[in-house]
This record gives structure tokens, C-alpha cells and sequence, in this order.
């Protein structure tokens, strides 16, 4: 009988101890890694923020270049979303090739949704505005930009954006833009 | 042969292992069905389909968006990269205001536009529900 | 210079902590009364405490916002109620509050423990030493309430005005009260386990302890409910929210220990369960105020946090569930004799059954509440549990827990028979009846309703009729199982007979409905001492053209610059007219929340009957005594 309590205890410490400190030290790492996820909301200028990083393929070439190749060397960048299939993208094609003109402003591309053929079609009608082409066929490195559809553009500064123009660009806004790049 | 006191016992642990098995299946089966998950502006961008069930959408009101009908209030969530539009007909917590973060509870109608069945109250104007701070910095 | 002594005090306090635990280690071997050394210190550190607490009292009553708590929480418009009650209100505060009513209650227990063996008694204080020491260390080097602020600010910087309300006054030195509380169980269980002391004599001296804290814990509870109910706006009093799981968890298992050791009072079985429980209970405390300390929970009631002090809680915590963990299984010896003579139908094995759905109840609020923070961490997918998940989960269950509740008293101890309880059954056909008239004439017809009212029906019935029939005997038992009844029903009625209208209204517009108008007549400015105030008035006229005035307000408080709403509630004996008012941000329409509220009183009035019954055995035993 007395064995038979020393076995039952035995066992309770053998089997059921290890369980019990295994449960609440897995408990006590997730409750840790938990502490480092925090609520304090400190403030920041978010129009400010770096540009998103992305990698794609440039049109003209079909080489794969990286966002840090795209924006480097110059001091300004326009990016410009667009598409052949995009009618208000024709009404701005005018102020892109003005602003070709501007050398401190480096014009990029950004191709949304379109096939190739159509899109040189385009820029074979109305002009080639663009430094780079890049090629954005499935329309995801838009969403990172947080566009809201084309065209669109973003004004670049030292890897900020600095100005965002939803819809084609207009009088105003183009003067704006050479405003912003002195 | 066993005596009752031992078969006592084991149908004891076994009464205990069978209720502990059938509860945790319940707890599991249900929550498998009513969790909610938050999904950021952006992240409803990139949803393969629209689906039915209960969501949460968390960003930042965007400035100038609130629009009020006798029946309706319409704003912008976003997040700094996306928005989504929002029809909601309740009540407004108080700390909800343009530029300030919001969390909304209800079903996605499309990509662009979420029906809200509930906002979110909070009790402190600096905090911030982790989720929209992740959605807003992204990860 | 309040500040200058609190935080003397604090350090002093400490000391007596270190002196207590050496005189108490110095005093384990001797067999003698218990050394009047640790008595006297005990009670030093006590008055240290009170002392260092009145200090922060009297800094924020006198705005010295040299202090940073002060500076942070207070400002010197408030009125002189908040800036009192401001002093629990933040964080450094309120731990000051859970060290005074540490030192409190393990001076109460010395005094009234005295009959106990004495090692039982020395190896309690110095468990709960244990407890304080770590608060002590808390307070002190993460969160001082005392921490000097150069150059002295003029203003202070205000307490959040959602918190400037009498209910939310109380509601946290209630709720601690409990907390602490059951930190005195679990000093208390861990001494008798190594003492070998778990026994009937030990249930009947603890039991008062366990009361004790299950009072303030309901009532803890129910503050907090309540402050929800009208600051809030959302016109409900329970809402799954995760902090308020939080304190709902450590209620149960505390009233489940409540059951366990009634048990134990008559027979030595169920001990480690008991122990179990009892560490569950504290640690379930503890880990509330973890958890909403840390900020880790994803809740609404959430407020800024620093995850630093989490932190240390959390190892504290964790260091006290070893520590409890290798007491109960070095040890705690599990009695040989008359472990298994359970019989069916008896009164413990109907509570072991009740325990048991509570322990379900237990874990479903226990997964829901973790279970995102578990989810986040692993796979950094945000997700939110809502109510729809603890409804389908408890409401199933709680129709035999109801009828478990009504039974089981009935049986008696050890072993009883099912004789002559034709009443049993027959009260139970009538309570089905009278169930399945009100789901017809409210126009719900699910089965499973039907079912919930006749057990909530019937164990209200049985424990009105035992008013009568029993008189004396168990009151308490019956008060507490009474008041259970009648808070199921009411949160039933309220569930399935409420009716909300919300819509957005502009001064002098009319709202109509088929049933009532709400017409909105005017809005007038108050300016107060620390907010200035918006108060609408609406017109509610009803089919039988009753008109009733709700008058609902903003508050615009001046510091913090925060708005608020506050409801305006009609409350009489069958309902409540609830009506909040929101101004949406630069529009010139009021958000609009009407809501009628059937049997919403009853709801608070049915918890605050189950305290009483809690009280009521106190004050019984007081008496018999």
C-alpha cells in the first residue's frame, strides 16, 4: 500500500510536473515576444516617409532593376503612373513632355496593367517623356505607392515623397512642380 | 480483480479526459467561426475575393472625409497607401475624428467599399489599437 | 514635502518587508507563540504604506506638480473629488493602493488567525511577504509614484476625463480589494500544503478570506459594468471585452473555490483542487493586472502603456507560478484515507459538477481573451474575438448549470436520496410552461431559449419557495443562487426586449418612427469648472403620446483637451431610457442613440443581491461565533 502512494506520487511528479512547467514557459515566452509589440502611439509625419522598395523590370530593356537604381543620382523624380489603355493619361502626356524639358527632374515610368505592344504604340503616337520605364503588370507595386488607380503621379525628393498628384496632371499642378524643383 | 476504488478512479479520469476533449473541440470548432480579423486598407487591396464574413478595417480618418446624412456617415479609412471607403449608421465613439485612428467592424460590400456595423470606442486619445499602428507602418 | 515622506515611507516599508522575513525565518523553529516582533513590524510596515499614500493623497490635492504623477494626472481646475480619486487612477497609484491593501490584509489576517498552528501562520506571512517585497521592487524602480519632476511645472497635465466619474472612483479600490484578496488565499494555501495543514479546520478559517474577496470582487465587477453602461454610450453592460474577461476570470475560479472549500468545511476531500484552485485564482489576478498594465491586450479599454513594467510582472508572475507549482508537488501529500467515497447523488458531487461547468466557462473566456495575443505573436495575424463566441459557447451550458444550481442544494451531504421531491418536478413543468407563454408572446422561437427560461424560471422558483419553507437555513446559500436567478432572467428580458433607434439629427429636426418621434428642440451651453457642457433636449413621444424629456450632454473638457458624452438615462423600476449624443467632427449633425432597456436595474440590483449573500454568511458566522 505504502509503495502504491510512493508510485502515485511518483508518477505525479514525473509526468505531470514536467507538463506544467513546459505549458507555462511556452505561456511565458508568448506573453514575452507579446510585450514587445506595443501600443504607444508616437506620432510621425508620414508624408514624409521613404519611398517603397520594390523590384521590377524595365520596359525597354527587360532587365531587372531595383527601386534604389531606379532613384539614385538625381536630386527630383517624378513618377508617373500610366497606361496606353488610360484615357486622361493622353490629356497629361503634354505636361510630361514640358516637363522633359526641366533637366533637374528625372521623369520615371511606371507601366500599370498594359501589354507592351500597346504601350510603345502610345509613346510612339504621343512622345516619350520617360528617363525609365518600369513595367507593373499585375498593378502590386502600385499598391505599395498607395495609388489609387492611373494616372498618378508622385513627386521625389532625397527619397521622399514630397508631393502626391492623384488624377492627370494639370496647369496647376505642373507649375507646382516646377515650383517644388528649384 | 480491481477493486472499486480503482475503477472509481478511472472512470473518474476518464469522465474528466472526455469533457476535456469535447470542450476544447467546442471552444476550437467556434472560434475557427467567429474569429474576426483585422485587415488594413491595403490588405483588402490585395484580397484574392471579397469575402462575407465579419472584418475589421483600421487606419487613419482621412482628413476632410466625414460626411453626415440624417441616416448615413460616410468617411475614408486609410492607411497611408490605400483607402477604403466606409458607410456606417450609428453611433460614433467620441474620440473619433478626422486624422485620428479608427477602427471599424462590419462586411466588405467590394474592395472599395466596407459597410460598418460598429466603431470602435477608445478611452485614450494617444492610444492606439496595435493593429491600425501595423497597418499604418506597415510590417 | 509629502512627496519627500511618501517616498521615505516607501523605502522604510520595504525595510520592515526585509526585517519581517528575517525574524519570521529566525522564529520557524521555535514552537512557542509567534514572535510579537513580526506582529509589530507587520503593522510598522501597514501605517508606512497609509503613510506614503496619504503623501500622494495630499500631492494631488495640492496640486505639487513637482511630483510626476501629479503633473501627469491632475491639473488644478478638477474638482477636489477627482484629484482625490485621480490618485488610484493612474498607474503608479494604483499600485500603491494594491501595496496598502497587501500590508492591510495580511495585518488583518495575523490578528485573526491567532487560533491557527503557528509554523501555518509564519509560512503564510512569509509567502506573502514574498508578494509584497515584489511590489515593493515594482513600485519602486519602475513606476515610483514619488519621481521628481525640475523644472516645476505651473499646470499639470489633467486626468483623462472618461475616468472623471464617481463609479470609476470606486470601482478600482473594490476590485483590488478582491484581487488582494485572494493574494492572502494563495499565501495561505501554500503555507498549509507545506505545513500539511489543508484540512477542515483550515476551510472553516479561510473560507471568511475567500468570501471576503469574492464581495469585492463582485461588486468590483459590477462598478466597472455599470460605469460602462453610461460612459461608455453603447447602451450595454457586458461586451466580451478582453478587459473585462480579465476580472470576470478570477471570479469564477474564486467562486469556484468559494464551492470547493464549503466541501472541504465537511470533508477532508478535494484537497488538491482546492490548492489548485486557489493558485489559480491569485494567479489569474495577477495576471490581470499584467495584462492590462503591459498594454499587450488589444482592448478598447486599453490605455497607453509602458511595456517596460510589463516586464517585470511578467517574471514576477511567472516566478510565483514556479514557486506554487513546486510546493503542490513537493509538498502537498494527497490524503490516503476517504479520498474516493463519492456518491451520486450528493451535495458535493453536484457542486464537483457545477465546479466543472465552471472550470468550461472558465477556459472559454480564458481562450478568447489569449488566444489573439497567441495568434499575433506566432503568426503576426491580427484577429478579435466577439461575443458571438462566448454566447454560443456558455448559453448551451448554462441550462444544467441552472438546474444543477436549484438540485443541488437540495441533496444532502455525503449521500442522499430522491424522495418525496414531487415538488422537484412539478415546479419544473410549471417554469417550462411559463417559459414556453413568453417565447410565444415575444415572437422568439428557438428551442434553446425556451429551455434557458424555464431553467433560469426554475431555479428562481425553488429558491423563492426555500425563502419560505427553510427560513434559516442556508439563506446565504439561497440569497446568492437567488440573485443568480434573477440576473439570468433580467439579462434575458433586457437581451430580447430592447429596442434602440440611432440616427443623425440637427438641431430642431424631428425623427419619426412608427412607433415614436424623437423630436430634438434645442441645445444649451454650460460652462463648469472643468469642462464646458453641451446639453441637448430631445422630446420622445411615444404611441400613447407621452411625451419624456431626455436631456443627454457633451462634455468638452478643457485638460486634457478630450470630449465626451454622457448619457442621459430614465430609469425606472421596469426600464431604462437611455440617450447619448455625439457631435461628428465639423458637421452640424448630432449622432443620436436612443434605447430602451427593459429590467436594466435588476440586472445591477440581482449582483448586488448575490454580494449580499456572500455578506450574509459572514455576518451569520459573526453572529453564531
Amino acid at each position: 500500500m505504502d509503495y502504491l502512494v510512493y508510485l502515485k506520487k511518483d508518477m505525479r511528479v514525473k509526468i505531470l510536473l514536467p507538463i506544467f512547467v513546459i505549458f507555462f514557459l511556452v505561456i511565458f515566452l508568448i506573453f514575452y515576444k507579446g510585450l514587445n509589440h506595443t501600443n504607444i502611439y508616437t506620432p510621425k509625419i508620414i508624408s514624409n516617409e521613404n519611398i517603397p522598395l520594390f523590384k521590377t523590370i524595365e520596359f525597354q530593356s527587360d532587365n531587372e532593376i531595383t527601386s534604389k537604381e531606379v532613384f539614385s543620382g538625381n536630386d527630383y523624380y517624378l513618377l508617373n503612373i500610366w497606361a496606353s489603355w488610360c484615357i486622361p493619361c493622353r490629356d497629361e502626356h503634354n505636361f510630361l513632355m514640358k516637363l522633359k524639358k526641366n533637366e533637374k527632374i528625372e521623369i520615371i515610368g511606371l507601366n500599370y496593367k498594359d501589354k507592351e505592344k500597346n504601350a510603345k504604340k502610345f509613346l510612339n503616337e504621343l512622345g516619350d517623356p520617360y528617363k525609365k520605364i518600369l513595367s507593373d503588370s499585375d498593378g502590386t507595386i502600385s499598391i505599395e505607392w498607395g495609388a489609387y488607380g492611373v494616372p498618378e503621379s508622385f513627386l521625389i525628393h532625397k527619397n521622399k515623397v514630397i508631393k502626391k498628384i492623384i488624377g492627370p496632371l494639370n496647369d496647376s499642378s505642373f507649375k507646382e512642380i516646377e515650383r517644388l524643383v528649384k | 480483480m480491481y477493486g472499486r476504488k480503482v475503477k472509481l478512479r478511472f472512470f473518474f479520469i476518464l469522465l474528466i479526459l472526455i469533457t476535456l476533449s469535447l470542450s476544447v473541440f467546442l471552444i476550437l470548432k467556434s472560434l475557427e467561426e467567429n474569429v474576426i480579423y483585422f485587415q488594413s486598407p491595403s490588405e483588402i487591396k490585395v484580397l484574392a475575393e471579397v469575402k462575407k464574413n465579419k472584418i475589421r478595417v483600421g487606419g487613419m480618418v482621412k482628413n476632410n472625409s466625414i460626411s453626415v446624412q440624417s441616416e448615413e456617415l460616410k468617411f475614408v479609412i486609410t492607411d497611408f497607401k490605400n483607402e477604403i471607403m466606409v458607410s456606417y449608421s450609428g453611433v460614433v465613439p467620441n474620440l473619433f475624428a478626422e486624422g485620428k485612428g479608427v477602427v471599424a467592424e462590419g462586411y466588405l460590400k467590394d474592395k472599395n467599399f466596407f459597410l460598418a456595423t460598429k466603431i470602435l470606442a477608445k478611452h485614450d486619445e494617444n492610444y492606439m489599437p496595435p493593429e491600425v499602428k501595423t497597418a499604418i507602418e506597415g510590417k | 514635502m509629502a512627496s519627500l515622506i511618501g517616498s521615505y515611507s516607501l523605502f522604510f516599508g520595504l525595510g520592515c518587508s526585509l526585517l519581517v522575513v528575517f525574524f519570521s525565518l529566525k522564529d520557524l523553529k521555535n514552537l512557542n507563540n509567534l514572535d510579537n516582533k513580526i506582529l509589530s513590524l507587520t503593522f510598522l510596515q501597514f501605517l508606512l504604506v497609509v503613510l506614503s499614500f496619504f503623501g500622494l493623497i495630499i500631492s494631488f490635492v495640492n496640486s505639487d506638480f513637482s511630483n510626476l504623477t501629479v503633473f501627469n494626472h491632475s491639473h488644478t481646475t478638477k474638482p477636489l473629488f477627482y484629484k482625490i480619486s485621480g490618485t488610484w487612477g493612474n498607474h503608479e497609484g494604483s499600485l500603491l493602493l494594491w501595496l496598502l491593501v497587501l500590508t492591510l490584509f495580511i495585518f488583518l489576517f495575523l490578528i485573526r488567525s491567532k487560533k491557527e498552528p503557528k509554523k501555518y501562520r509564519i509560512l503564510t506571512i512569509l509567502f506573502q511577504q514574498i508578494i509584497i517585497i515584489g511590489f515593493f521592487i515594482f513600485l519602486i524602480k519602475t513606476s515610483n509614484p514619488f519621481d521628481y519632476i525640475y523644472p516645476v511645472p505651473k499646470e499639470g497635465l489633467g486626468l483623462n476625463p472618461i475616468l472623471q466619474d464617481p463609479a470609476l472612483a470606486f470601482h478600482p479600490p473594490i476590485l483590488y480589494l478582491g484581487y488582494v484578496g485572494t493574494s492572502i488565499i494563495f499565501s495561505s494555501v501554500l503555507a498549509a500544503s507545506v505545513s500539511n495543514y489543508i484540512t477542515k479546520e483550515w476551510a472553516k478559517h479561510i473560507k471568511q478570506w475567500v468570501i471576503i474577496s469574492w464581495i469585492f470582487l463582485s461588486l468590483g465587477i459590477l462598478l466597472g459594468s455599470i460605469w460602462a453602461y453610461y460612459e461608455l454610450g453603447w447602451g450595454g453592460f457586458w461586451f466580451w471585452d478582453p478587459v473585462e474577461n480579465i476580472s470576470l476570470m478570477p471570479w469564477l475560479a474564486l467562486t469556484t473555490l468559494l464551492h470547493c472549500i464549503l466541501v472541504l468545511e465537511k470533508k477532508s476531500i478535494l484537497t488538491s483542487w482546492v490548492i489548485i484552485l486557489s493558485i489559480a485564482t491569485f494567479t489569474l489576478s495577477m495576471s490581470g493586472t499584467f495584462l492590462v498594465r503591459s498594454g499587450i491586450l488589444n482592448s478598447v479599454h486599453t490605455f497607453a502603456n509602458d511595456p517596460e513594467r510589463g516586464l517585470f510582472i511578467l517574471i514576477f508572475l511567472f516566478t510565483l507560478i514556479f514557486l506554487s507549482l513546486f510546493v503542490f508537488f513537493f509538498f502537498h501529500k494527497t490524503d490516503k484515507k476517504n479520498t474516493t467515497s463519492f456518491f451520486l447523488l450528493s451535495k458535493e458531487t453536484s457542486i464537483l459538477v457545477n465546479n466543472w461547468f465552471m472550470m468550461y466557462f472558465l477556459a472559454v473566456v480564458l481562450i478568447g481573451t489569449i488566444y489573439p495575443i497567441f495568434l499575433d505573436v506566432i503568426s503576426s495575424q491580427k484577429i478579435s474575438v466577439g461575443p458571438p463566441f462566448y454566447h454560443k459557447l456558455i448559453i448551451p451550458f448554462l441550462i444544467p448549470f441552472l438546474l444543477m444550481m436549484a438540485i443541488g442544494p437540495k441533496l444532502n451531504w455525503i449521500k442522499s436520496e430522491l424522495q418525496n421531491k414531487f415538488y422537484l418536478a412539478s415546479f419544473f413543468v410549471i417554469s417550462l410552461f411559463l417559459s414556453f407563454m413568453i417565447i410565444r408572446m415575444l415572437e422568439i422561437s428557438i428551442l434553446i431559449n425556451t429551455v434557458l427560461f424555464a431553467s433560469a424560471f426554475y431555479l428562481f422558483f425553488i429558491t423563492l419557495r426555500d425563502f419560505f419553507i427553510k427560513g434559516f437555513k442556508n439563506l446565504a446559500q439561497n440569497i446568492a443562487h437567488f440573485g443568480f436567478s434573477l440576473l439570468i432572467l433580467s439579462i434575458l428580458f433586457n437581451n430580447f426586449l430592447s429596442t434602440e433607434i440611432i440616427t443623425n439629427l440637427k438641431v430642431g429636426e424631428t425623427y419619426q418612427s412608427n412607433k415614436l418621434t424623437i423630436n430634438f428642440e434645442k441645445i444649451e451651453k454650460k460652462k463648469m469648472q472643468n469642462f464646458e457642457a453641451i446639453i441637448g433636449k430631445f422630446n420622445i413621444k411615444n404611441e400613447s403620446d407621452y411625451i419624456e424629456i431626455l436631456k443627454p450632454e457633451l462634455r468638452i473638457y478643457n485638460q486634457p483637451n478630450i470630449v465626451t458624452s454622457e448619457a442621459d438615462i430614465k430609469t425606472n423600476l421596469f426600464s431604462d431610457k437611455f440617450m447619448t449624443m455625439n457631435l461628428v467632427q465639423n458637421q452640424e449633425y448630432f449622432n443620436i442613440r436612443y434605447q430602451k432597456k427593459p429590467f436594466m436595474i435588476w440586472i445591477w440590483f440581482s449582483v448586488l443581491i448575490i454580494s449580499f449573500g456572500g455578506l450574509f454568511s459572514l455576518l451569520k458566522k459573526r453572529y453564531e461565533s
